[in-house]
């Protein structure tokens, strides 16, 4: 007998329909949940993609900066004008002795007025001094004229090579055309091509014409120290030490260039129009480069250090106020605040983000800066270093809004790491017997110090790469300030790398070398900004406290 | 654990003060009220902490018992809206919500252990010499001495004394309670508060503190709070059970546990509610 099987039951034909029934909506073979997991994942690709993107385009556009720039460096030295610059340092040293001359002599001059002299009879108890002061002008004339005939000379050689590039720049493109053009144009453009002269420059003939001057200069170097030396021998003295002093300071800068005399000459007899240009020669012209000066008609420098010097140097000012700021304010309203306060508090520095960047600038240009020039003119404030202030723009103006900027940034990410730690340690540590400050300082600060550094850091990294407020408030000189003024240097004007990019890309000449100079130093701001974030995150990670 | 209505009549208030078990009280509490805002958590509590003893509180969830564990050293001063409405915490005679008190030296003299071990994140040695720096103890062979006197105290020198300078969140949780032990053991209190300090913990680990307490009692009054009847039966002299807000009940633990003469008591003790 067979076996029979038990009836199916009415109700599992239709529960195997809808478990295997589609989903209503297909495309492409697909339903609905994948299309929309594609959405959120294109979403993400999308980012990841222009991110990539952005940074390949920027290592792309500087990356030929420097071969451009040794190429730069090469033409400096072939034509000569590196020869002509060791020449030219000497004769710009010479010149500020004599400003350092004709100071001495006003101070002088005030000094027979006040005593009661009239002007005539004052200029004639300074006439041996002005006697020097021509003689010391005259002396320099030999150098002056083989230096300006020099100048002339590496000039045209230079503008040669200039002209040179260009026309071989026009021979390309006339030749690159050919390919996709019929017969007859082909022909044009080859014949073109051909009509473009190409001037070969023998650059150790032009070279020698400077190097052959070389004798009438250590001729014009022998009178010149014979004559210093006379100077210096017949230098007056006044009697008061009020100006014997700067005198006698004169006196030794001048034997110093004198001693120098020799040196320079051995370096002009060592120059070698023809010794390459190492890439380090060219790395370290950008990177520790002190002058960034373009589209100049004697030499383009690219020296990112002035700007990488500003920008490290305002960031740090203004750390050096949103640091104790923010980190206390976090503080005070995590640990001390009623929480009417916090409500208060935390949105109210949070909306100073909010804030957008340019009207903060104009704040610092049209108030903050003005203010401050004024109060640095009060005169029981003048022990302050650095008062009274020279320019109304400049470092400690840009980096006062910076702060203000990074404030926020410090306060939220503070207050978050205070937030994570534990509230039993703090239960702990008073329970001990701790008061609340000991607590707050002893416990509740070290366990959220890796949070609070990785805060400072992203405050760091957003400062670093602010462009607006330095941009208007900064300065904007190219040029390491005076480190000599102790404190006071943070009233000095400088320029940033964020700053220079905004500045000059706007009309610099697409492809050129300036243009790629600007890329190399977006390139470092990224790789600086990659690095701060980097290591944010790393220390957050590595001394995470284990959450409760 | 949820407090359900039960068939048993409203709470009575004990006529007249819970009476007092043997041996002197160190901390007397005498007719205490106390508030969180508008709300009264705790309903004249009066009751004698005998010295050099353990006693336990036990009760339902939110009948008290770790509020006024917290009023002993004022950890309940944290709180913004906790307030004494009348009574007072006397130790040693002296009430402790008294103004003139000084909060930080009474803390040091009431230790306290918290339900979950809060070790700080530094190392074993620093968690233990924190308190004693706190008090003014820089010599480091002193702090040497006390650290390790502590430790054995807490049972843990033998486990820890190769790596005092790791990290104490390293240790195990057992580990954990033991070092938050020693290190209100360290600064040599008088009373020693536990809340519930061995409910994170596993069976064998509990088992190590509860030696522990047994061990203590020779030097410090305990008082602790615990929701586990058993542990309150194997480590406590005397117990208390709170309900609402009230002791129902204070007595020697064998008579708490064996012959309790309230009913709720008893159908708390035996596992009816609660």
């Amino acid at each position: 007998m067979a076996i029979q099987s038990p009836p199916e039951p009415a109700v599992s034909h239709s529960v195997r329909k809808q478990l295997l029934a589609p989903g209503k909506f297909r495309l492409f073979g697909r339903n609905r949940d994948w299309w929309i997991k594609m959405f959120f994942e294109g979403n993400a690709a999308i980012s990841v993609v222009v991110l990539l993107l952005i940074v390949f385009t920027l290592f792309r556009e500087a990356a030929g900066f420097m071969p451009g720039n040794r190429q730069n460096l090469e033409v400096y030295r072939r034509a000569g004008l590196e020869y002509v610059d060791i020449l030219k340092r000497q004769t710009t040293e010479y010149a500020a002795l004599g400003r350092q001359l004709g100071a001495v002599r006003l101070a002088w001059l005030q000094k027979l007025r006040a005593q009661g002299l009239d002007l005539p009879a004052a200029n004639t108890r300074l006439a041996a001094l002005d006697a020097l002061d021509s003689r010391l002008a005259e002396a320099i004339g030999a150098h002056e004229t083989i230096l300006s005939e020099m100048t002339e000379h590496a000039s045209s050689v230079k503008e040669r090579v200039t002209v040179g590039q260009d026309m071989a720049e026009v021979r390309r493109n006339l030749l690159g055309g050919i390919a996709g053009a019929d017969a007859a144009h082909a022909a044009k453009l080859q014949s073109g091509a051909d009509a473009v002269v190409l001037e070969t420059i023998d650059f150790v003939a032009e070279a020698n014409v400077l190097i052959g001057r070389f004798p009438e200069l250590q001729t014009a170097n022998r009178n010149l120290s014979a004559e210093l030396a006379s100077i210096l021998a017949a230098l007056p003295h006044s009697g008061d030490p009020a100006i014997d002093k700067p005198l006698a300071r004169f006196g030794d800068r001048l034997a110093d260039f004198g001693a120098s005399i020799p040196e320079r000459e051995a370096e002009l007899a060592r120059w070698r129009a023809d010794r390459p240009v190492t890439f380090l020669e060219g790395f370290n012209a950008f990177a520790f480069g002190r002058e960034w000066i373009t589209a100049s008609f004697w030499q383009d420098w690219y020296g990112v250090l002035p700007l990488f010097f500003g920008s490290v140097f305002i960031s740090v000012l203004a750390l050096a106020i949103a640091i104790p700021l923010g980190i206390c304010a976090a503080l005070y309203v995590n640990q001390v605040a009623r929480p009417w306060e916090q409500g208060f508090i935390k949105p109210y520095i949070e909306f100073i983000s909010a804030i957008p960047s340019v009207v903060l600038g104009f704040f610092g240009i049209a108030m903050l800066g003005e203010t401050l020039r004024q109060l640095s003119q009060v005169a029981w404030l003048s022990w302050v270093p650095g008062f009274p202030m020279q320019e109304r723009l400049n470092g400690f103006t840009a980096a006062s809004l910076l702060a203000l900027m990074a404030i926020p940034t410090i306060f939220t990410l503070a207050e978050d790491a205070l937030q994570n730690v534990p509230k039993a340690l703090r239960e702990a540590s008073l329970a001990l017997g701790a008061s609340r400050v000991q607590t707050i300082l002893k416990v509740i600060l070290p366990a959220a110090l890796s949070g609070i550094t990785a805060a400072i850091l992203l405050g760091f990294g957003r400062v670093i790469g602010e462009t607006m407020v330095v941009l208007l408030c900064a300065g904007n000189r190219i040029a390491i300030p005076d480190l000599s003024l102790g404190l006071g240097v943070a009233f000095q004007p400088v320029h940033t790398m964020t700053g220079i990019v905004a500045q000059e890309m706007g009309e610099v000449v697409r492809g050129s070398l300036h243009y790629r100079a600007l890329f190399m130093v977006g390139c470092l701001l990224f790789l600086l900004s990659l690095g701060i974030n980097y290591g944010a995150q790393k220390i957050v990670r590595r001394y995470r406290l284990p959450q409760s | 654990m949820s407090l359900e209505p039960t068939p048993l009549s409203a709470p009575a208030v004990p006529t007249k003060p819970a009476p007092r078990p043997s041996g002197p009280a160190l901390v007397e509490i005498d007719r205490l009220n106390f508030f969180y805002g508008e709300k009264q958590v705790l309903f004249d509590v009066t009751l004698d902490i005998p010295e050099k003893q353990v006693t336990a509180f036990i009760g339902p969830s939110g009948c008290g018992k770790t509020t006024l564990l917290r009023c002993f050293n004022r950890m309940n001063d944290l709180v913004d809206v906790a307030r004494i409405g009348s009574g007072e915490i006397r130790i040693d005679g002296i009430n402790v919500y008294d103004p003139r008190v000084d909060v930080i030296e009474l803390r040091k003299r009431v230790g306290m252990v918290f339900q979950k071990s809060n070790p700080f994140p530094k190392s074993i040695y620093e968690n233990i010499a924190f308190g004693l720096r706190l008090h003014g103890i820089r010599q480091k062979a002193k702090l040497d001495e006390i650290v390790e006197h502590s430790l054995r105290g807490a049972a843990l020198w033998d486990e820890v004394k190769d790596r005092l300078h790791d990290s104490g969140l390293g240790l195990s949780g057992g580990q954990q309670q033991r070092l938050c032990i020693a290190r209100a053991i360290a600064v040599e209190p008088d009373v020693i508060l536990m809340d519930e300090p061995c409910s994170a913990l596993d069976p064998l680990a509990t088992t190590k503190v509860e030696e522990l307490i047994h061990e203590l009692k020779e030097k410090y009054t305990i008082v602790i709070v615990t929701h586990n009847m058993q542990q309150a039966a194997r480590v406590s002299d005397h117990t208390a059970f709170f309900y609402l807000g009230k002791v129902v009940e204070f007595a020697e633990t064998q008579k708490i546990f064996m012959n309790p003469s309230n009913p709720q008591t008893e159908a708390y003790v035996s596992g009816r509610f609660g």
